[in-house]
């Protein structure tokens, strides 16, 4: 590849290293579990049909690499896929790949770092008798369907009733059948389904130890018990310099640019609430920050007006 | 797919049709789309002995003024056909 590689380039080489470091390696629009553009998805999800793990660079976290890969390998789209440090192609070539088998054959091919391929098997998914029960019921006599879970790459778990497709992987549960295509199936190794009946309606409940780290809602009680507490962790306000100026909850810090600089110096383990007034602008950024690799983010929920209304009457509402 | 907007005025299949004809020799392009969008089939033997990577390059390098700045008229080509007579 010496038409590429210009060893004077700082991108360039950065892009060198991370081939050089993984076998596999996607640069893409988001990350893995969140793609931002239809394209990076559709690899994603055929490479998670191979490959347990693989490095994803999001693009779209760096302008100057954005377009250094475009220069790198003479080729004007995101996503790109390479293999051995070797371009493969992008969306529409590692597609048509897929479907003739050359992909298959090009990443089981000397696999060594980077996550070996395995044939897709069955995953271990465990059903309780009530969510066998519930689908045995929905399924009603000698159906010829049968439920099927769907794990795209965000993990937003979908279950319908469906018809069998060719590839599909079966999961037998006490005489019930469950289907999955093969990327689902590579996201559903120790999946338990349940069927859960509360007030009213009953309905499935899905846990999935393969989930990436998700926003966890905070209450305002919840909150004030932290602080009480002394528990470790940061408390961001979110809101307009005009809105703390009206009312502001003493221990949050500010996310202004000084702020984000602090915070992104931080662990990403470091538990973050993220708190604004009602608690949607809060959400959109605790989500943000989940999607850079900090993996225990909260959003306070009903905002600092909650907290007026509940916990500190002292603060104003506005 | 999402809607893109360009400041391209014109045909912009037209375009991509005639960058395709005027870069690759004894080629025809078939083009559809909108919205940024397009499906592109090139039938040239100038990809004869070419990767689909290196032909595709081609095709890329021939309608690359129409892929370039912050609001291209192409704002990406959902799928891409390099054809052999």
């Amino acid at each position: 590849m010496s038409n590429l590689a210009d060893g004077s380039n700082p991108t360039h080489e950065h892009i060198s290293q991370v081939l050089r470091e993984n076998r596999v390696v996607l640069f893409m629009k988001g990350n893995r579990h969140f793609p931002q553009c239809g394209f990076s998805a559709q690899v994603v999800n055929i490479l998670d049909e191979f490959l347990p793990t693989y490095k994803t660079v999001n693009v779209l976290s760096d302008p100057a690499l954005r377009d250094g890969i475009k220069a790198y390998s003479n080729w004007p789209t995101i996503p790109q896929l390479y293999v051995d440090g070797k371009f493969v192609g992008g969306c529409d070539i590692v597609r048509d790949m897929h479907g003739s088998g050359e992909l298959a054959a090009l990443l089981s091919e000397g696999a060594s770092s980077g996550g070996s391929p395995v044939t897709p098997e069955a995953p271990k998914v465990h059903l309780s008798p009530a969510a066998v029960g519930a689908f045995k019921q929905a399924l009603g006599e000698g159906a010829s369907e049968h439920p099927r879970l769907h794990i795209p790459a965000n993990f937003e778990h979908e279950l319908f009733i469906d018809e069998k497709q060719p590839d599909d992987l079966e999961v037998q549960a006490d005489g019930l059948v469950l289907l999955l295509d093969p990327a689902s199936a590579r996201r559903a190794n120790g999946v338990r389904i349940d069927y859960v009946t509360g007030t009213g309606q009953g309905g499935f409940k899905i846990d999935n130890p393969n989930s990436p780290p998700r926003v966890q809602p905070l209450s305002v009680k919840g909150l004030k018990g932290m602080l009480d507490r002394g528990d470790t962790f940061e408390l961001v306000d979110v809101r307009t310099p005009e809105e703390r100026a009206t009312a502001r909850i003493a221990a949050a810090r500010h996310l202004d640019d000084e702020g984000f600089e602090y915070l992104q110096g931080l662990p990403k383990d470091t538990p973050i609430v993220f708190h604004c007034h009602h608690g949607m602008r809060s959400r959109a950024a605790a989500e943000r920050f989940l999607s850079t690799g900090f993996t225990r983010v909260f959003n306070l929920e009903g905002g600092i007006d909650a907290w007026s209304n509940e916990i500190d009457p002292t603060v104003p509402r506005y | 797919m999402s809607h893109h907007d360009t400041d391209f005025q014109g045909d912009i299949v037209a375009a991509i049709v005639s960058a395709i004809r005027s870069k690759i020799a004894n080629s025809q392009a078939e083009v559809s789309g909108g919205g940024g969008h397009y499906t592109i089939a090139v039938t040239s033997p100038a990809f004869a002995g070419l990767g689909r990577v290196d032909a595709q390059r081609l095709v890329y390098s021939a309608i690359a003024h129409l892929m370039a700045g912050d609001a291209p008229p192409v704002h990406a080509v959902d799928s891409l056909r390099t054809i052999v007579p």
